[in-house]
Order: structure tokens, then C-alpha cells, then sequence
């Protein structure tokens, strides 16, 4: 496509500084260069935090809970207490329970979708990059396409046609984030190609394979790593407001957009523990993630 | 700038082809008893193949394949399975309303992102610019569902400001329809505050630092009139096409502020659609966005190559 | 006693309505189900008040006069209150149909009870259960119920300002025994409904049946009459002349209906000027809607997502006890649970009190394994009530030589039935039962776990090993006991086949006394109970509502809410 429309919020500007062709060392001493900057930035700290908390108990899980998240049942609709840190929900659950273990679907989902995405979008981005011509122009109209349909929508459709499984929303998710990664890479690539150290590669004789793999690929790491962790939260987002909507992930599942969808309407009666405290944990993820993402992008492609 | 229109419309036209080509995969990618599904497990069986002859779900792939494509040029998407209607009417009218919300948010939104980018690109780094970021990277990962919950709590319950539902009374005038629809609007442009803002911001600081910017104000210009000159058409670039590329995005957000605030948008439409398996309609909705959404890049597209004439010439090239 | 009143009475009655005076006088049914039986079988108000009255001390006055003066949908002598016009806005469930023949939901039934009537309606004072005058006003069965002579209502016209007259009503009967309407199935037959003039018809049918016009009544919502000439299926908007108070003016499927007064109906003006439905997919949204002040009104909700309406003082609270009902399905001819004793050790693990509790906040009834609601008057309460027994139910397991019982329980995504299933895994685990839960989307289930459309024959044999159904509110125990449990029935998900439980049902269907009745019920509440085919853990109420705003709001428990008789306060 020709007219650099962008592609996403967070459009990487420059690539990582050429270098590609040093010694692995140098390459292992400033990857350990990076992370120091990284940990030195709040943001990413913070959202590092969050991220593993989430990750801990969704693994942890009933072990660590106040509460059997699933077998307990004691009286309805308590508000929060010093017995019940964030109350209990129209079954008389203990919320905050529910809640820690409420990350799990979304924490396997998500990063799967994400995966699926980012990899067949690295993987697409490449070669259209690269190879240019009529491959390029086909992919990139299919791109297009696919980039014109409404995620939420297309999922909706998809989940009512095949069912909603927690692998079809894997699976809609991913496809359909595959184009916008492609289209990142796609245009890192472009300027990546340009440059000397290509031309040079050329001039060896190495084959396209070896140049995009060595050469090309480890230099869009940056845009593409800070592109997985942006699809991420994405994912998050999207398989939360699946779930709310009520096909994505099933009850009795304690899944945070579900357990949302389940009693919001209590929240005008004054009864506003049972959606409130998954609401945030959603909204902590994603902002926890989002702020990773910010922080990988400031320091890896600046 | 004829040729340039032309060649964009064409390439519009190929990728509404290509889009409906795969929401046909994606509804007749499994076998599905169609007939059987909608009219229930006690319809007996020779009404159920009546149904499937009338949908024509037995003729072979190619057929349908060509006219569903014809169907979508043509605008014609089939009658709902729900009601033998025609599908088109029926989602005109919560089409318009949804509109009506998405454009209201739009408009909230758009002003206050742009001043926001602006205000924070000019002070680069700067506690104000940190705060502003930090607010558009929070705001825009809250999906638009609990923002949607909090305000229903807190301005329309505890502060009663505001009606809690969005359904407008008939024949209501400008102001009491902007009433009604003001909170589900403010859930959804809280969440694109933030990309819009940032976007701003990004544009901003690039041309902010770029040589032309630096020659004008070494000419002697003012750094209002700067702005105003330079900075401000290239700038809003990329602005531009994300706002395009967010309507997409807000017709999926849009379906969670219509459950919440119960508001007979398109977004209901298609919820209900999904529970009772209504592929026509489903279809029809996926297709329409799509087509909004396709308009909406060309026109940025066509902003954006009339703000910047080199982009355009680029292009023609 | 006042016995010369009572003796005025039993001169004058039939057979039946002798029976049924004579059970009630003797105390072997209660007031209310005396009231019930009575106008079922046509005796008269006034009649059943003087029986009432006759027949002791402490009888609360229920005066001929109150007892007969139904508000407006009965049309009597009580003149109706003045005019304050307005309009009311009720929140309802989107219908998926409004073919007054063909619909099967809440939805339908409540948009087509506004303009379309019943021969026979819901008694509004008193308890709920009874008949009242509709569009027939009295009704009489011959001596062994046999044959049942309705009159017409006179001076009745359609919407259109046609006359309404017999040949609507047997023209209405034919269309719907040609559809093979699941109430009047193996009761009324094709050319069993004759007009003998214009205002008389009646019906001849193919056994003795004591409870006939609750199946022309507004129980069977199908029943609507509609116009001799409405081709069958039209939908209440295309062709929207009914006789009712209310003619439709707008509909929008997506959206709602509205409704204006008809000034030329037979129940007189009615106080407000229209009504105005709005569609929810869901009982959340319409809540909100509620307490948004966007409605007055809610057709039906359930107790958990509408727990704030209890404690709201300025809503009035419609809770009639029902017989809705949630059925566990276990199949009988194969899996795990073919034997008996299996089945019951499930049903023992049933904490039933613990489940109202959790679930409708105590707004419930005990349920024992059996259809027999407790609000029916042939109910028998002697059948012992089952209690959770958790050491019991482990002992038949292992009589019948399971251990490790593993199994998945299906559930559509309705109202309370996953919180149910959430709730049955629970207490089943007690036992060493491990229940996996699987929600689906309600359209999906019914096709899929429920009664597959394939195996056809018999009915519902591709059915899932367990799972959880739903059954709406009957005035009368036939269609459950005919369709989900009698052998090939159209709905016996169980494929539970008994030839004990089959003659005991004909035997209840024969019966027109009340005794015979409640003999017939012991036998099927005594089999159901020791067979269990479904588990049946609780019969929970009804509940509407509507805002203080408005008075004189009614509601039948199957979504057919009434405002012919509702006015705006003040």
C-alpha cells in the first residue's frame, strides 16, 4: 500500500540501529543493555508486577484463594468485609477468590491468540516486505480485507456459526490480528531493506531465505516484539468483551468479562462488588500490559 | 488527483470482493442444518427441507458463492431467519442509531485527543506530557464496558445527571436526545481518547523536530504561526488515519455500550441476531461495517493526500 | 353451616358441580381449591359465594358480590373506575413469534393477550388458579365431562367491527387441532368444536376431561380466538383485529409495540389510554430500565438478577406461586443412569431448601420428583416429601455396583438454570458424584441436548444423558405429564417408559371428580417419586412487578400481563 496510513496506536517510527551483522556477544551485551534501561523505567516495572501477580495466582489458583472459589456457598450479596475482602456474589462465592482465579481462562486465551497473530503476521509481514511484487500486492488486498472486518463482529459471527470453544475464540482472535502485524512488520522491513548491509548480503549471494531470516528478521524484533506485547492487551480486551457479551468464554467459568456480564445490573441497585472488582482486574491487566508495551517501545525502536 | 480517486476506488471495490469472499467461508465453511436450527427440534422433518430449499442451502458451493457476492454489490442480503423479512430495512433503522451514538462520541472525542496531542508534543517530556501519555495509555486499555458500568454507577445512579438508558423517547428534539445518549458516548470516547491523543502527540513531535519546521522558524516565523502553517497539516496525518481505522474499531465497542445501557443500536441487533443464529443478518452487519470502515480510510486517505500533495504525487507514480 | 343455603345450592347443581361442593363442604378441599375446581367447571360466582358463605364461621366475607365483581377482564357487574388516562410502558422479552397459533414464548403470549382474548380468563381476586368469564360466560360439562357447552359473551365485535360469533371459536379450535396444539392434543378432535347458534358451541371430546376449559383458557396460550377467515400463519401484526381492549398501532420486532385503547370494547373504557411494550433480550436491561424510570412495568424477572426490586418500596411486587419448574433429565433406557437406583441417589443429593434459598431468596416451593404441583387441588401431600440424604444416596450407588459416577450436565443458558447446575455439581460431589457443567446458548441446546431432531422417532431419543430443562407455568398438570414423561411423548427427553405411570395418567385424565382426580395424582406421585425419570427439585413463583405509579395491574403466571384494569395514581 502506498500511502503510509497507520497501523495501529502505537506505529513503530524508526527501527533498531543497524549492527546486524556483529558478532553474537555483542549482540547478547546489548540485549542486557536494553533490559537495564528497561528496568530502570516505573512504567515497566509496575506492569511487569501486575502481569506476573495475575500470572501467579491464575497458576497458583485455588491453593493461595481465601475462599474455594467453586464449592463455597455462604449467604448472597455480602458487601465487602473483613471476612470478605471484596464480598461475596449473588451465590454467596467469595469474590475475591473468584476473582484471583478468574485470570486463568483469559491469561491461557489471550496470550495464545496474541501468539497465533503475531506469528503468522511476522511471518506474512516478512515476505511481503521482502519479495515485493505481485506477492506483495496480493497479500497486501487481502490485508486490506481482512483489516476492513469489524473484529467484534466477525468474532460474533464465527462464535455463532462454530460455537464458542475457548479454541475458536483462539483461533478467530489470532486470524484476525494477523493482518494489522503484518502490515508492521511489512513496513519495518521495507525501510530495514534498504539499507547497506542488505545490499551487501546481495552482493554475497546470500539466498532471500538467509537474508531474511539472519539479517532482515532480527532487526524488526524490536517493532515485533513491542507488537506481541501490544496485541496482548489487545487480546485481553477482545476476549474480555467477548465474554461479557456471552460468547466468548462460558459459565460457570469464574472468568473476570463473565463474571462481569453476569450480575452488572445489581450495580444500580447498589450492589457494585460482584462487577466491579473483575472490572478492574480486566482493566489492570490491560493497562499493565499496555504500559510494558509503551516502555519496550520507547526503548527498543528510539 | 482524478487518477488518484479512481485508482482508490478501484482498490476499494477489489477489497469489498475480497471481504465478502471471506464472510462466505466463514458461514458455509461448516455443514450446518440450517433449516433444522431455526425452526427447532419439533419442526417435522418435511418443513425443515422446505426451509433448507427456500434458503437454498443444497445447491452447489459455486452457485452460492456467486450470489452472495452479487447479493452484497447489490446490497441485497437475503430475508432474516428469524421473521422471512428482508434484512436490510430491518438494520437500516438501528444502523442510523448507532450512527447517531458513534457520531456523538466521535465528536466529543475527536477535539479534546487533538488538543491533548498538541498541548503535550509541545511540552515534550514535561510532567503536563507524562501525565497526558500516562491517561491515554490507562484510558484506552479500559475496555468499554466497564467504563460504560462505572458511569452508569456514578452519573447515572449515585448523581442521577443523566439517564440511565439510552433508549430516546419518540419525537424527542436535539438537546434530549444528546442527554440520552451522552453517557454510553463518553464510555466509548473515553476509550479512544487515548489512541487519538497519542497519535496526535507521535505526529506532532516527529514534525516538531523534522528540518522544514526548523527552517520556518529560523525565517523568522512565530511558533503559532508554525504550528499553524506546518506542523498543524502534517501533523494530523497520521491522526487522520487512525481515527479511520478506530471506526472500525468502534463498532465492536459500540455492541458492549448498547447492552449496558440498552440502546436499539446495531450492536443489539447483531447480539440478538447471534442468539437466534439469524445468519443473514449477522452477515449483513459484518458486511456494512466493513464498507463504513473501507469508506471511512478512503476519505482519510483522500484528506490526508490533499493535506500532503507529495504523498498524493507519491502515489500516482 | 347454613345448611338451607347450601341445600338451595346442591339442588340446583349438576353432578360434577355436586362433587365438587360436597368435597369442599366435607373439608377434603381447601377454600381455594374449591374456588378453583368450582369455576372450572362452570359453576357459577355468585353460586360459589353462597356456598362459601353457607359453609361456616370465619370465612372471610367473600360476598357473592366481591367474589363475582372481577375487575375488568371479566366484564361484570363492577362499574369500571374513571378515566385517568396516560399511558403505561411495560419491559417484556423480545417474542420470537407473534403467530397467535404457532408461538411458543413468553414474549408472544404477552404482545397477542392485548388484543386477542380467551373464552375462559384468569380469576383476579382471591387466590390465583381460577377461572373467569372471557369471551364465554358460563360453561357447563354434561355427566361424565364429556361434552362441553361453552356460551358466548354477547355484543362482542372485532377490532374491524366485524360481530363476534360461534363460527370464530370452531373456526379457532380446527386451526389449532390442525397444528396439533400440545394442550388440546388427545382431547379435542378435529370436528369436535360445533356452533349450535351464534353465541353456543360446543365441544364434544374424545374422553372425559374434568379440567377442559383451562384448556381454552388463557393457560393455554395458544388458544387465542381469532377471526373465522385469519389464514393460519398470519401474525398479530399483520392481521392485529382481535377483540381485546387494546389494538396494536405500531410493532417493531426489534424494538417494541404500542397499543391504544379500543373504545368499542365489551369491558367498557378502559382508564388508560394506551400501552407501550418495549423488548429486552435479557431480564438485566430491563431491571435497569426500571430503576431508570424508562418503564413502569416488567413483565418477568427472576429473583437474582432482580434482587433490588424487593427492597424497593415503590415497586409492587406480582409473586404467585407457579407451577414453573426446572426438570433434571436422566435417561432411562441407557447410560448411567438407566437404573433406578441411580437416579435416586442423585435425587437424594438434592439439598431442595438450600436451592430456593440460594436461588429465589425462599420464593419457592419444594418439589419431590413429581410434575403434581402442591397449588393443584388433586395435589395428595402424603406422598413423603424426598430430603437431602447424602449417606443414603452413596449406599444405592454402591447397591447398584457404580462407583466413581462421572457424568456431564447439560444446562441452557436461562434465567437461574447455570447457577442451578453450579449449585447441583456441588452438592452431588458430596456423594462422590462428579457432575462436568456445559452451558450453551438456550437455541443450541434445545436442538442439541434436549430433543435432537434426529433420531425422530421416538420423540427426543438423541437426547443427552443428564440434563437440566425448563418448564413454563400450566393451570393443569397435562401437558407435563403427557409430553415429557408419557411413553414416546414429545418432549420425554428421559425416554422414560412405564406402563404403570401411563395408566395412572389416562386414569387422572378420565377422572372429572375430585376425588377421582386426587386418587389418579397419588398413583402418579407415588411412581414419579420412586422411578424418578426427572429430578424435580423446586415449583418457584412468578414475579412482575410494577412502579407505584399505577394500580390495578395483573398478570397471569405465563407472561400475560394485564392493564385493562390499571390506572395511573394521582
Amino acid at each position: 500500500m502506498d500511502i503510509p496510513v497507520a497501523s495501529g496506536p502505537l506505529a513503530p517510527t524508526t527501527p533498531v540501529a543497524p549492527g546486524a551483522a556483529s558478532p553474537i556477544s555483542e549482540r547478547s551485551q546489548a540485549r542486557r543493555e536494553t533490559l537495564r534501561v528497561l528496568f530502570r523505567r516505573p512504567a515497566f516495572i509496575i506492569g511487569c508486577l501486575v502481569v506476573l501477580g495475575w500470572v501467579l495466582t491464575a497458576i497458583l489458583g485455588e491453593r493461595i484463594t481465601p475462599y474455594d472459589p467453586f464449592n463455597d456457598f455462604s449467604l448472597g450479596h455480602q458487601p465487602p468485609s473483613s471476612e470478605h475482602l471484596f464480598g461475596t456474589d449473588r451465590l454467596g462465592r467469595d469474590i475475591l477468590s473468584r476473582v484471583m482465579v478468574g485470570s486463568r481462562d483469559v491469561l491461557i486465551v489471550a496470550p495464545l491468540a496474541a501468539l497465533l497473530g503475531v506469528g503468522a503476521g511476522t511471518f506474512l509481514g516478512l515476505i511481503m516486505g521482502f519479495y515485493r511484487g505481485i506477492v506483495d500486492d496480493i497479500l497486501s488486498r487481502l490485508v486490506e480485507a481482512f483489516l476492513a472486518l469489524p473484529v467484534i463482529l466477525v468474532a460474533l459471527l464465527t462464535l455463532v456459526v462454530l460455537g464458542s470453544s475457548p479454541a475458536v475464540v483462539v483461533a478467530v482472535v489470532g486470524i484476525l490480528f494477523t493482518p494489522i502485524v503484518a502490515r508492521t512488520v511489512r513496513s519495518a522491513v521495507l525501510s530495514e531493506r534498504q539499507l547497506d548491509y542488505v545490499t551487501a548480503a546481495r552482493l554475497r549471494g546470500e539466498s532471500g531465505l538467509f537474508i531474511l531470516s539472519r539479517e532482515i528478521f532480527p532487526n524488526v524484533l524490536g517493532p515485533t516484539v513491542v507488537e506481541l506485547t501490544v496485541r496482548f492487551g489487545y487480546a485481553i480486551f477482545t476476549v474480555a468483551t467477548l465474554s461479557f457479551l456471552g460468547v466468548g468464554i462460558q459459565p460457570p467459568s469464574p472468568d473476570w468479562g463473565l463474571a462481569v456480564s453476569e450480575e452488572y445490573t445489581n450495580m444500580i441497585s447498589g450492589i457494585w462488588w460482584p462487577t466491579l472488582f473483575p472490572a478492574l482486574a480486566i482493566a489492570s491487566t490491560v493497562v499493565a500490559v499496555n504500559l510494558i508495551a509503551d516502555s519496550l517501545q520507547s526503548v527498543l525502536t528510539e | 488527483m482524478a487518477r488518484f480517486i479512481a485508482r482508490r476506488l478501484l482498490l476499494s471495490l477489489l477489497t469489498l470482493w475480497l471481504l465478502a469472499s471471506i464472510v462466505f467461508i466463514i458461514v458455509n465453511v461448516l455443514p450446518n442444518d440450517v433449516g433444522r436450527t431455526i425452526l427447532g427440534p419439533f419442526a417435522p422433518q418435511e418443513s425443515v427441507d422446505a426451509f433448507n430449499e427456500k434458503l437454498g442451502t443444497n445447491r452447489p458451493i459455486l452457485v452460492r458463492y456467486v450470489d452472495s457476492i452479487v447479493g452484497v454489490f447489490t446490497l441485497d442480503f437475503g430475508d432474516s431467519f428469524v421473521n422471512g423479512k428482508p434484512v436490510l430495512p430491518q438494520l437500516a433503522d438501528a444502523i442510523g442509531r448507532s450512527a447517531k451514538l458513534a457520531g456523538l462520541a466521535l465528536l466529543i472525542t475527536i477535539p479534546i485527543a487533538i488538543a491533548a496531542g498538541l498541548f503535550a508534543a509541545r511540552r515534550r517530556d514535561r510532567p503536563a506530557d507524562r501525565a497526558i501519555v500516562l491517561l491515554g495509555v490507562t484510558s484506552s486499555s479500559i475496555p468499554e464496558f466497564v467504563t460504560g458500568t462505572i458511569l452508569v454507577v456514578v452519573v447515572g445512579v449515585q448523581l442521577k445527571l443523566l439517564p440511565v438508558l439510552a433508549n430516546t423517547p419518540r419525537d424527542a428534539d436535539a438537546i434530549t436526545q444528546i442527554r440520552y445518549l451522552l453517557m454510553p458516548a463518553l464510555a466509548m470516547a473515553i476509550v479512544y481518547f487515548g489512541y487519538i491523543a497519542r497519535m496526535t502527540r507521535a505526529g506532532t513531535i516527529e514534525v516538531l523536530q523534522s528540518d522544514y519546521t526548523r527552517t520556518a522558524t529560523m525565517k523568522g516565523l512565530t511558533t503559532g504561526q508554525t504550528l499553524r502553517r506546518h506542523v498543524l497539516r502534517n501533523a494530523l496525518i497520521p491522526t487522520v488515519a487512525v481515527i479511520a481505522v478506530q471506526i472500525g474499531y468502534l463498532f465492536g465497542g459500540i455492541i458492549a455500550v448498547e447492552r449496558i445501557f440498552a440502546y436499539p443500536g446495531m450492536g443489539q441487533t447483531m447480539l440478538f441476531s447471534a442468539q437466534r443464529k439469524d445468519i443473514p443478518m449477522l452477515t449483513a452487519g459484518v458486511i456494512i461495517v466493513g464498507i463504513v470502515y473501507m469508506l471511512a480510510t478512503l476519505i482519510a486517505d483522500l484528506i490526508i493526500a490533499w493535506m500532503n500533495p507529495r504523498i498524493r504525487l507519491d502515489a500516482e507514480r | 353451616m347454613d345448611f338451607k343455603r347450601l341445600d338451595r345450592v346442591r339442588r340446583s347443581a349438576t353432578p360434577l358441580e355436586l362433587d365438587v361442593v360436597e368435597a369442599y363442604a366435607s373439608g377434603r378441599i381447601t377454600r381455594r381449591q374449591f374456588i378453583q375446581r368450582a369455576t372450572v367447571i362452570g359453576l357459577s360466582l355468585p353460586a360459589i359465594g353462597a356456598v362459601i358463605a353457607a359453609c361456616g364461621p370465619g370465612t372471610p366475607s367473600v360476598a357473592p358480590a366481591s367474589a363475582g365483581s372481577t375487575p375488568a377482564p371479566a366484564g361484570s357487574a363492577s362499574a369500571p373506575p374513571a378515566a385517568t388516562g396516560g399511558t403505561i410502558r411495560c419491559a417484556i422479552q423480545k417474542p420470537v413469534s407473534i403467530d397467535p397459533v404457532a408461538m411458543q414464548d413468553l414474549g408472544g403470549y404477552g404482545i397477542v393477550a392485548q388484543s386477542f382474548e380467551f373464552l375462559c380468563t384468569q380469576l383476579t381476586v382471591g387466590d390465583p388458579g381460577g377461572l373467569a368469564a372471557g369471551l364465554a360466560t358460563k360453561w357447563t360439562p354434561n355427566e361424565d365431562g364429556t361434552v362441553w357447552t361453552f356460551e358466548l359473551r354477547q355484543g362482542v365485535k372485532w377490532q374491524n367491527g366485524a360481530a363476534f360469533t360461534a363460527a370464530d371459536v370452531v373456526a379457532t379450535m380446527e386451526r389449532l387441532v390442525a397444528a396439533g396444539n400440545s394442550g388440546l392434543k388427545g382431547v379435542l378432535e378435529a370436528g369436535g368444536a360445533v356452533a349450535t347458534d351464534d353465541h353456543t358451541v360446543t365441544f364434544t371430546l374424545a374422553g372425559g376431561n374434568g379440567n377442559f376449559p383451562y384448556l381454552v383458557s388463557i393457560y393455554n396460550a395458544q388458544t387465542v380466538i381469532t377471526p373465522a377467515d385469519y389464514v393460519a400463519g398470519t401474525t398479530a401484526d399483520q392481521r392485529p383485529d382481535g377483540t381485546g381492549a387494546w389494538k396494536l398501532v405500531t410493532y417493531n420486532q426489534q424494538t417494541g409495540a404500542t397499543f391504544e385503547r379500543n373504545p368499542d370494547w365489551w369491558g367498557g373504557q378502559t382508564p388508560l389510554d394506551g400501552t407501550e411494550f418495549l423488548f429486552f433480550d435479557s431480564t438485566g436491561p430491563m431491571i435497569t430500565a426500571y430503576q431508570g424510570d424508562q418503564v413502569d412495568a416488567i413483565v418477568q424477572f427472576d429473583v437474582l438478577t432482580g434482587a433490588a426490586l424487593f427492597d424497593d418500596p415503590n415497586f409492587t411486587l406480582i409473586a404467585q406461586p407457579a407451577a414453573l419448574h426446572r426438570q433434571i433429565w436422566m435417561r432411562c433406557d441407557t447410560g448411567q443412569f438407566a437404573k433406578k437406583e441411580v437416579r435416586q441417589a442423585l435425587a437424594y443429593t438434592f439439598d431442595r431448601q438450600a436451592l430456593i434459598d440460594q436461588l429465589f431468596k425462599g420464593r419457592a416451593e419444594l418439589g419431590n420428583d413429581h410434575v403434581i404441583w402442591q397449588g393443584y387441588p388433586y395435589f395428595d401431600p402424603s406422598v413423603t416429601q424426598r430430603a437431602v440424604d447424602v449417606d443414603k444416596a452413596k449406599a444405592l450407588l454402591s447397591s447398584a455396583g457404580v462407583s466413581n459416577l462421572t457424568a456431564t450436565l447439560h444446562a441452557g443458558q436461562l434465567q437461574e438454570i447455570p447457577d442451578l447446575a453450579t449449585l447441583l455439581k456441588s452438592q452431588a460431589q458430596k456423594a462422590g458424584i462428579t457432575l462436568n457443567v456445559e452451558v450453551e446458548s438456550l437455541d443450541t441446546f434445545y436442538g442439541a441436548q434436549w430433543c435432537p431432531a434426529d433420531p425422530a422417532d421416538p420423540p427426543c431419543s438423541g437426547a443427552a444423558e443428564l440434563g437440566i430443562v425448563d418448564y413454563g407455568h400450566r393451570a393443569t398438570p397435562d401437558v407435563y405429564l403427557n409430553a415429557a414423561l408419557k411413553t414416546k411423548g414429545i418432549w420425554n427427553s428421559s425416554q422414560y417408559s412405564s406402563k404403570e405411570f401411563d395408566a395412572a395418567f389416562s386414569e387422572f385424565q378420565k377422572s372429572v371428580g375430585v376425588d377421582a382426580q386426587k386418587a389418579a395424582c397419588t398413583k402418579i406421585e407415588t411412581i414419579l417419586n420412586e422411578d424418578v425419570p426427572v429430578g424435580l427439585p423446586y415449583f418457584y413463583n412468578y414475579l412482575a412487578g410494577n412502579s407505584n405509579k399505577f394500580t390495578g395491574v395483573f398478570s397471569s403466571a405465563l407472561g400475560q400481563m394485564s392493564f385493562s384494569a390499571t390506572s395511573k395514581v394521582g
